[in-house]
């Protein structure tokens, strides 16, 4: 094991803070079942890592309910496994990824790791990057940090020696930087970069534009087919929800359905998180429900955002727009005749 | 340490009746509603009841049932102290004592049940579905001061003669236990869960184990004998859903009371969750071409036909144009496109092909295995058969 695995779940996108009121960010709902973080994580299990360090900013109770000890990683070990580290980071501390300030809070897991190399990478880039490859072409370039890119885009994940990084960790105050994203982007000196060339699924969470398109972009099959892959599946952590079931009279088309709802009205393209409720003749569109949300008969909803545990009473209204959905906080109650 | 109660459950049962569902695994293993397995029901009530010492008692086709339950860890039975034993028979100086009888099964794991050391031991079997507390069936058993209690159920007297009847006093205590009688005197038909004082039911099942001309069954052999030793017996009167999945027929009407809103299985429920290890699959697709009517469907499917009132496991594809009507699809499988089934249940990773029909009139229901499909002679608007 060569590998030790850094998530920075400190960093915040100022965009996404509507959803990020009441859970760090790293924490928020994605593609229906899951959450940003599952990607980063499972993409380091998947590459055969099981030492991961994630530091957390202060707000961080919704993120370690999530990840517990990593059971559903299969990273809960007695040695190595996964290491939750939270910091004195706040929540909108921090906007790049890889924070030396977040990370000289935890030396001593740098200190404590047998493994050389460390891969330092944020809950916000999704995708199913190998790492295992990525070190290779790293050592083989013997460049002293290597960034993945997708078509010429910073990927925002790194690799470097371990040796290198507690040396950044220790200097950074005095070399005026603040992360392991802003040393590779000012390409500080005396170090020499490499670029890891990455295909396949790629996105970059950075505002909440990108986040209702890209999860809308699931419901293209090819889209799904690439995030999906059945040889490197994205673990969460598991609820024991039944099955979905359609109801009498339900017309669901072009979905992502997740676990445990109980569906009766009318739903297309949508993404609906786990245990949700869609009463009669409501019709969906263009949302994203998340988990336990109660959406009670002959609502009408149109480019929406439903955070968890949203109650839309009978016969509301909302309607956002493509570039602007209506985003409804965390466990509000919508009635009839509301302004949003 | 010592401990009020320990489950145990007989999960050794081969279910002939379920025919090609149970060549290579037991009873309680076969899958149900999407996402479970049969056993997933008496283990989660041993959960929710707060029973955290349970035995499984394995004989036939063992390892997947093994490799399930593991370390019981979806059902919080990964405990210090007691949690999930599996019992399969084992070897002694004088050879290999396999499981005669479920009372015998009970007797060869003695040493089990002496190391916890019970009050009361709760017998289960892992062939049926239903939630039930089986800490109010022990309220009852102990105010009743009986040595043992069964659960009955009503059940309607025209299906009573297929049951194990008991015939109870006004209150609750068995008088007379008939398997199975042609002219029935009671419509309470004995579940298969019991409550035994510990004591009574070390004592009597070392009795029968001397008895060379019994059966060694709980039903057959242990009642009866303690009914006529004058032991108190009690029946605990359960009310809410249960059914013996014991047929092909029984197990698909059972997972379509899934989709009955009256018929009393409720799954949506988190108070009395019944749990299940959770595989790591995507939410299910739904796509532009799909229908889907009154149905149950888990996660990691891929849905693009026709589906109505069907129950489908996880990681299923129904390609386009198929229909599929008042089915049970097993994880893995793959409806071709075109495809039409009707009234079957679908064993697992089955791959049918496009344009497959099975439509029979009678109405009977079909166990579509790899032989029916291997048997097929191809669908008759198909060109390049039909000629002659």
């Amino acid at each position: 094991m060569r590998l030790a695995a850094v998530i920075d779940a400190t960093v915040t996108i100022p965009g996404l803070k509507e959803l990020a009121m009441y859970r760090s960010s790293a924490s928020i709902p994605f593609a229906g079942r899951y959450r940003l973080i599952d990607f980063a994580l499972s993409n380091i299990v998947n590459s055969n890592i099981n030492s991961v360090g994630v530091f957390a900013s202060q707000q961080s109770v919704s993120l370690m309910d999530h990840i517990g000890k990593g059971k559903s990683w299969d990273l809960d070990r007695r040695r190595n496994g996964l290491y939750f580290l939270p910091t004195s980071q706040r929540e909108g501390d921090q906007l790049s990824v890889g924070s030396f300030a977040a990370l000289e809070d935890h030396l001593n897991f740098f200190k404590k790791s047998t493994q050389p190399h460390i891969v330092v990478t944020s809950a916000f880039s999704i995708s199913q990057l190998d790492y295992n490859d990525m070190l290779e072409k790293h050592l083989a370039s013997g460049a002293d940090i290597t960034e993945a890119v997708r078509d010429g885009k910073c990927m925002k994940s790194y690799i470097l020696s371990k040796e290198l990084l507690m040396q950044m960790i220790k200097g950074f105050r005095e070399k005026r930087v603040v992360s392991v994203e802003d040393v590779v982007n000012l390409k500080k000196k005396p170090y020499t970069f490499a670029q890891y060339e990455y295909e396949g699924y790629f996105v970059l969470i950075n505002s909440m534009e990108s986040y209702f398109n890209e999860s809308m972009a699931l419901l293209n099959e090819i889209t799904w087919r690439q995030l999906f892959l059945p040889e490197r599946p994205t673990y969460t952590k598991v609820k024991d929800e039944p099955p979905t079931k359609y109801m009498k009279g339900s017309n669901v088309k072009r979905s992502l359905v997740a676990n445990g709802s109980l569906l009766e009205g009318e739903i297309r393209d949508s993404i609906l998180s786990r245990a949700v409720e869609i009463g009669k003749n409501s019709k969906i569109e263009k949302c994203i429900i998340m988990q336990k949300c109660v959406i009670e008969e002959n609502c009408d909803l149109l480019y929406v955002i439903a955070d968890k545990d949203v109650l839309i009473k009978a016969g509301s209204v909302v309607h956002g727009t493509k570039e602007k959905p209506v985003v409804i906080r965390k466990g509000s109650v919508v009635s009839e005749g509301e302004e949003l | 340490m010592k401990k009020q109660m320990v489950a145990m459950l007989l999960a050794g049962g081969q279910g002939t009746r379920l025919k090609e569902l149970t060549y290579t695994v037991a009873k309680p293993a076969i899958p149900f509603g999407g996402k479970y397995r049969i056993i997933d029901f008496p283990l989660s009530n041993c959960t929710n009841s707060e029973i955290h010492t349970v035995g499984v008692l394995t004989q036939y086709q063992p390892h997947l049932l093994h490799q399930y339950i593991g370390l019981g860890t979806p059902w919080d039975l990964d405990r210090r102290d007691g949690g999930v034993t599996m019992l399969p028979p084992y070897a002694e100086a004088d050879g290999i004592k396999w499981y005669d009888g479920t009372a015998n099964a009970i007797f060869q794991n003695m040493k089990f049940l002496e190391a916890h050391q019970p009050e009361y031991v709760l017998i289960l079997s892992g062939d049926h579905i239903y939630k039930m507390n089986y800490m109010l069936m022990l309220d009852f058993h102990i105010k009743q001061q009986a040595a043992a209690t069964i659960s009955v159920i009503e059940v309607p007297w025209e299906e009573a003669s297929r049951f194990g009847l008991m015939e109870t006093d006004d209150q609750m205590q068995v008088t007379r236990f008939v398997e199975k009688p042609k002219d029935p005197k009671s419509n309470l038909a004995s579940m298969g869960v019991y409550i035994f004082n510990y004591q009574k039911l070390k004592e009597y099942l070392a009795r029968d184990a001397e008895n060379e001309d019994s059966s060694h069954d709980f039903g057959k052999d242990i009642i009866p004998a303690m009914l006529e030793g004058n032991e108190k017996m009690a029946a605990y009167p359960y009310k809410g859903y249960w059914k013996d999945v014991g047929t092909v027929d029984s197990l698909w009407e059972a997972n379509m009371d899934l989709l009955d809103l009256d018929s009393g299985l409720v799954l949506h429920d988190s108070a009395w969750r019944i749990f299940s290890s959770n595989p790591q699959l995507p939410p299910q697709v739904v796509t532009e071409t799909c229908e889907i009517e009154e149905s149950f469907i888990n996660e990691g499917c891929i849905i693009e036909g026709k589906v109505r009132k069907s129950v489908i496991s996880q990681d299923v594809h129904i390609k386009e144009g198929a229909e599929i009507d008042e089915c049970v699809i097993m994880a893995g499988s793959v409806v071709g496109k075109g495809a039409q089934v009707r009234r079957a249940i679908i064993t697992p990773d089955l791959d049918i092909p496009a344009n497959f029909k099975l439509q029979k009139n009678d109405g009977a229901i079909t166990l579509l295995t790899k032989e029916t499909i291997e048997n097929w002679e191809g669908s008759e608007d198909d060109a390049f058969s039909s000629s002659n």
